[in-house]
């Protein structure tokens, strides 16, 4: 199994550091995982230089398999690959991989200012799994991806009757 | 001598008036519908383009997408709309339009106002001077959705109705991101639009007159 980490388009060294520590990776070990593809954006860490480069730095850790890069234009195959997506808390990702159904923990950066990130994570609790990093390791070992509720499809009929109506169509 | 200015007084209050954003709805449609909406970068591309892939393309023709300089993404992912949406009316009727920033990211405050001078400028261009020109709207409704920059937008399009110009409806959407707080641009431009939603209802009791209709995106 396989597990994706995104930290969006800056950098989250406190995520990069909490995937890459062995309680995370132990504990994504148990729950049967043996790969983890971790977009590292421009945080910093051991291998910062080579992924801000452009190289994929593979590496062997607490018996995982972790692939590490800086960015991709599109997530979306890595979304659709992974069994579990851990993503920094962005409206975007979080949009994007709850419409996927696929199960995501996120983990809101505490360093943001005006931080509206949190807030929109526990408004969005019954669709996904937040942590923080000190309890990432513990939420990865006990989270049941089963207990979550499905995500609403896209429906664009509400917009479209907001638009058509102010236009005079209906 | 006071007569002209009396009259000049009451022509600009006049005008103001005229200008007051109004909750009713347009009459009924019997033709189809210009559109533009702003593709703001990044999120609020992607939340703009997906709203805007909800409304039916034969009735809101031709479509303006209006991104800023720069921004390649958004114009790209408006492409990608246009292509998807493969539109049954013939060839693709849509244009790109680019507008200088109002403000840059990490541009220091001080250097802002002649920035968004000279963004306020081209927005003045397009949406005012070509609708004097052709004696039509810009657009028949804009779509906005954030950041600040859009604001600009709104201002140019106050000037179309001072002028009494045709001028487009301006729809305001905030951000599926603000769950307890409006974003800057809403706070700004929450007075100035003619419709406010928002997509959370926690942000209802936030601006006076703001709408909730659920989850848009």
């Amino acid at each position: 199994m396989r597990a994706f980490v995104t930290v969006g388009t800056f950098q989250f060294d406190a995520l990069v550091a909490a995937v890459l520590d062995e309680r995370v990776l132990v504990a994504l070990r148990d729950r049967g995982y043996t790969e983890l593809v971790v977009q590292c954006g421009k945080s910093a860490f051991e291998h910062a230089a080579a992924v801000a480069g452009g190289e994929t730095v593979y590496i062997e850790r607490d018996g995982m398999r972790v692939e590490l890069w800086q960015s991709r234009p599109s997530l979306d195959a890595e979304f659709r690959r992974a069994d579990l997506v851990i993503g920094h808390a962005g409206a975007g990702t979080i949009l994007e991989v709850l419409r996927l159904g696929k199960p995501l923990i996120v983990v809101p950066n505490p360093t943001l200012l005006h931080n509206h990130q949190t807030e929109l994570a526990a408004a969005l609790g019954p669709y996904l799994k937040t942590a923080a990093i000190h309890d990432l390791a513990d939420t990865i070992a006990s989270f049941d991806p089963a207990s979550l509720q499905k995500f609403p499809p896209f429906d664009g009929s509400r917009f479209r009757a907001l638009v058509d109506a102010e236009m005079g169509f209906v | 001598m006071l007569l002209p200015i009396l009259a000049l007084a009451v022509f600009i209050i006049y005008r103001i008036f005229c200008t007051l954003p109004s909750r009713k709805r347009a009459v009924k449609a019997t033709k189809i519908k210009s559109l533009a909406v702003f593709l703001g970068s990044g999120g609020h591309t992607s939340e703009a383009l997906t709203l805007i892939s909800a409304l039916d393309f034969n009735r809101y023709t031709p479509r303006t997408y209006i991104v800023s300089e720069g921004d390649s993404f958004s114009a790209k992912k408006a492409r990608e709309l246009e292509l998807s949406k493969g539109t049954s009316t013939g060839p693709a009727q849509y244009t790109i339009l680019t507008i200088p920033r109002a403000r840059n990211v990490h541009q220091p405050l001080v250097t802002t106002p002649p920035t968004a001078l000279y963004s306020l400028l081209a927005c003045i261009y397009y949406i005012t001077f070509s609708s004097f020109h052709t004696r039509s709207s810009f657009a028949d409704v804009l779509i906005l959705n954030g950041p600040g920059t859009c604001f600009v937008l709104c201002i140019a399009v106050y000037l179309n109705r001072f002028l009494g110009l045709s001028a487009p409806r301006v729809m305001y959407i905030e951000s599926f991101a603000r769950v307890k707080s409006l974003s800057l641009s809403g706070k700004l431009l929450y007075p100035f639009v003619d419709r406010f939603i928002v997509q959370w209802p926690q942000l209802k009791e936030k601006a006076k007159g703001a709408e909730f209709l659920g989850l848009l995106v």
